[in-house]
């Protein structure tokens, strides 16, 4: 077990240096902090799967390294391990047995990370850097689909360096979601694929996308028999689609949504728009959050088509989400998600997680 | 009364009880709003009213919305009720031609395509000015294909690319980059606001044919060193190219009246004597507003016929008439077989349009079209292309130019001979 190398203060609020009493901006929403945050952005956060006792928090992040903490009840986080890539990491998921963590990295290697031997290896390799990673577990085979820029999607099984099958993506992937028997692929141009896992992996649709610019987040969400029957899709223009996949009325059920923009109701000024940059349902209530380029998470009913919550701004874009299994604690990080270019890059402004309490805010709102 | 100005764009959320005035008294747009509003106290906006529009724009539209759409497009009005009962129903309708790649446009998807326009328009205002990332592509209705000239870069690409030039010491030339990705970002959504006429036959040839661009290779990457590839832009798309020097290249649907592409035009023939004429006479007449000498010519210039058609393969006659009334924008795929003839009924004055389908706006008439006309030599070169030698013609077809009316489902699908024109 390894600490983290750097030490990070606690960053709680005070007067800054002017002396003046207000406080600083970073959490406007008294939410708890995890300690030891990563050093540069979080690009992907990962809860750990009900088979595991308790939560564990895994957050990647353009140090190059991913994290590992234990959260507790209390809602103290222990830091637990950290392991390191060559480039930065894209993305985090564990396996379902809650034994191992896959990470995704620029350096264009995927790896296993094994928790109780605290070892990693790499187990896929693409020509470009591994956007998304995923852990499948079917009735027949298990293996880890790692979409890349490399233009491909790629299966392995960790135990070989050769992908037990390739298929091609028409553009660079940009994000992706997998819930068996189902995963949804978004690319860059607007590109937009489901696949069905069943027997093995094989591309179900192209979706012309419901959106009009580039993707950036998805997420997959589950009817009330407990199976994926759409997904929901952020674009960097303020804005979301659900989608159903067999909709009785895609009319209808299909719909977009605005979100995080600035002036919503005055119409006169010129509206400030941020990307989407994570969605994640709530794994009981089947409400989804939203957190965006704006520093705000907002909370929504998909079924009532209602907002629930939004947060107040914090002062840092938040670039990732994630619910924990039972939907307790919804954790969000908040730091630069390069929205605004390099201008806007300050290597020095800390970067945090932040977790809040979901069980409350994310019932869904009963429909009148 | 004032007249609501959310009943006319169908989206009315009080429906009967709206103190304003619905035209037409169609309270169906506004039904369907009320239940979404009272859920929620907190702000609804945003929600759903979006999918709506666009369900507006896909669906074809019934004629009583034209009505807000009266302002600038007077002069088609009337043709649009002549014409459409040609139009649409001779459109696809084949007469054994398998591809009509005149699909001749009903007024419907006119307003469809105007509407379009003034979309992109707005989606450009509010992308620069609202601040949100700006390397991504765009498509002007979901479920369309993308716009060329804009690329899409992720933010997580871009900021390695940082990282790497940061590690090679090399940030002034990543900054370059970036700075000139975003010129050219700044190049193409200043164009797609100005909207004349090459960028709209662009766009929506773009839109129309599923124009794919060429992935960017955006040369960021692998190589370390510095250039950039220009991404995107110069890409070439043929659109691209058309846009910058109305090079004459093959875009479907291209056929700018005025000459249209002399690529377009060798490879359909059909195209033919219309273009020459046309473009004989744009030579004098740049501003594609196309003058009374036009008319005249292109009156007698429809291949013989006539006076109505319930042709159907519209395409062309637009070309000829109502060139004046210019709103002639880009008439649609070449292959226009014989049929020229002057789609619609009767007075040359009402068919403009047709051939000439997208109407797009009155901005068309400046033009860069001037720049374009140096290819009326070639065209008229080529004329074996415009026009079939008559012995190459079929009995039939000979037969059918010679008439005073093409018949239905024997009109030819080469140019008339020249000889048998009279301009």
């Amino acid at each position: 077990m390894s600490l983290f190398g750097t030490t990070s203060g606690f960053g709680t609020s005070g007067t800054s240096m002017f002396g003046s009493t207000t406080t600083d901006n970073h959490n406007p929403m008294k939410d708890i902090e995890v300690t030891s945050s990563p050093d540069d952005s979080i690009g992907c956060l990962s809860f750990s799967p009900p088979t595991l006792p308790g939560n564990f928090l895994i957050a990647g992040s353009w140090a190059n390294d991913v994290r590992c903490w234990e959260v507790q009840d209390s809602g103290q986080t222990i830091p637990k391990a950290q392991q390191m890539h060559t480039g930065p990491v894209l993305d985090v998921c564990w396996s379902d047995d809650g034994s191992k963590v896959f990470t995704a990295s620029c350096d264009k290697t995927a790896k296993m990370w094994d928790l109780s031997s605290n070892q990693a290896i790499q187990i896929a390799q693409h020509d470009a850097p591994v956007k998304t990673i995923h852990w499948i577990k079917a009735p027949n085979y298990s293996c880890v689909m790692t979409g890349s820029w490399d233009k491909t999607l790629k299966f392995w099984d960790t135990r070989s360096s050769n992908p037990m099958m390739v298929l091609q993506l028409p553009e660079r992937c940009y994000c992706a979601d997998v819930i068996y028997p189902m995963a949804v692929v978004a690319t860059a141009e607007r590109g937009l694929i489901v696949y069905q896992l069943e027997n093995q992996p094989s591309e179900f649709r192209r979706i012309e996308s419901p959106l009009k610019h580039q993707h950036r987040c998805v997420a997959i969400f589950k009817d009330k028999q407990n199976k994926p029957t759409g997904f929901a899709l952020g674009s960097i223009e303020g804005r979301v689609a659900i989608h159903y996949i067999n909709p009785p009325n895609p009319a209808k059920d299909n719909f977009t949504f605005k979100c995080h923009r600035s002036n919503g109701t005055n119409t006169s000024a010129p509206q400030d728009i941020y990307a989407v940059n994570g969605i994640a349902f709530h794994p009981v209530h089947g409400t989804l959050a939203t957190v965006g380029s704006d520093g705000r998470f907002s909370f929504w009913d998909k079924d009532a088509r209602t907002k629930l919550k939004t947060s107040e701004q914090l002062d840092q874009p938040i670039s990732a989400c994630c619910f924990n299994h039972n939907g307790n604690i919804f954790a969000y990080a908040s730091s630069y998600d390069w929205s605004k270019g390099h201008e806007f890059y300050n290597p020095q402004k800390k970067n945090y997680i932040f977790l809040r309490n979901a069980a409350e805010e994310l019932k869904p709102r009963n429909k009148k | 009364m004032a007249i609501c100005q959310f009943f006319l764009q169908g989206r009315c959320r009080f429906g009967d009880r709206c103190w304003n005035e619905h035209p037409g008294a169609r309270g169906a747009g506004g039904g369907r709003q009320q239940p979404q509003q009272q859920l929620s106290g907190n702000n609804r906006r945003g929600w759903n009213t979006t999918s709506q529009r666009y369900s507006n724009v896909i669906q074809p539209s019934s004629f009583s919305k034209s009505a807000p759409w009266g302002g600038s497009r007077d002069q088609e009005k009337p043709s649009f009720g002549s014409f459409d009962s040609g139009a649409s129903t001779n459109r696809n309708e084949g007469f054994g031609l398998p591809e009509n790649p005149f699909a001749s446009l009903s007024p419907e998807e006119q307003k469809d395509e105007k509407k379009l326009l003034e979309g992109i328009v707005k989606d450009m205002e509010v992308w620069e000015s609202s601040g949100q990332w700006i390397f991504s592509v765009y498509s002007p209705v979901k479920k369309k294909p993308n716009i060329s000239g804009f690329t899409d870069i992720s933010p997580e690409e871009l900021r390695l690319e940082y990282h790497n030039f940061l590690t090679s010491n090399n940030l002034q030339s990543y900054v370059n980059s970036v700075q000139r990705l975003i010129n050219q970002w700044r190049n193409r959504v200043n164009e797609l606001k100005s909207l004349n006429i090459s960028t709209k036959v662009a766009l929506l040839s773009d839109v129309k044919d599923r124009v794919n661009q060429a992935a960017p290779a955006f040369g960021f990457g692998s190589s370390q060193a510095a250039t950039f590839v220009s991404p995107g832009f110069p890409v070439n798309n043929s659109s691209n190219d058309n846009a910058q020097n109305f090079s004459f290249k093959t875009n479907s649907g291209f056929a700018t009246a005025s000459s249209g592409s002399p690529a377009v035009l060798g490879s359909s023939p059909a195209f033919g004597a219309a273009a020459s004429v046309s473009s004989a006479i744009s030579t004098s007449a740049p501003a594609f507003g196309f003058g009374k000498p036009e008319i005249t010519s292109a009156a007698s210039f429809s291949f013989k016929s006539p006076a109505d058609s319930s042709f159907g393969s519209p395409g062309f006659s637009g070309l000829t008439t109502s060139l004046a009334t210019g709103p002639i924008s880009a008439p649609v795929a070449p292959a226009f077989g014989g049929g020229s003839s002057v789609a619609g009924s009767g007075s040359p004055g009402s068919h403009s349009h047709t051939a000439f389908s997208k109407p797009s706006n009155d901005t068309f008439g400046n033009s860069s079209i001037s720049t374009s006309f140096s290819a009326p030599s070639s065209i008229i070169a080529t004329d074996n292309v415009l026009f079939t030698p008559r012995d190459k013609l079929t009995v039939q077809e000979l037969e059918q130019f010679q008439s005073k009316k093409f018949t239905l489902g024997k009109i030819p699908l080469k140019p008339p001979p020249l000889e048998l024109l009279n301009i």
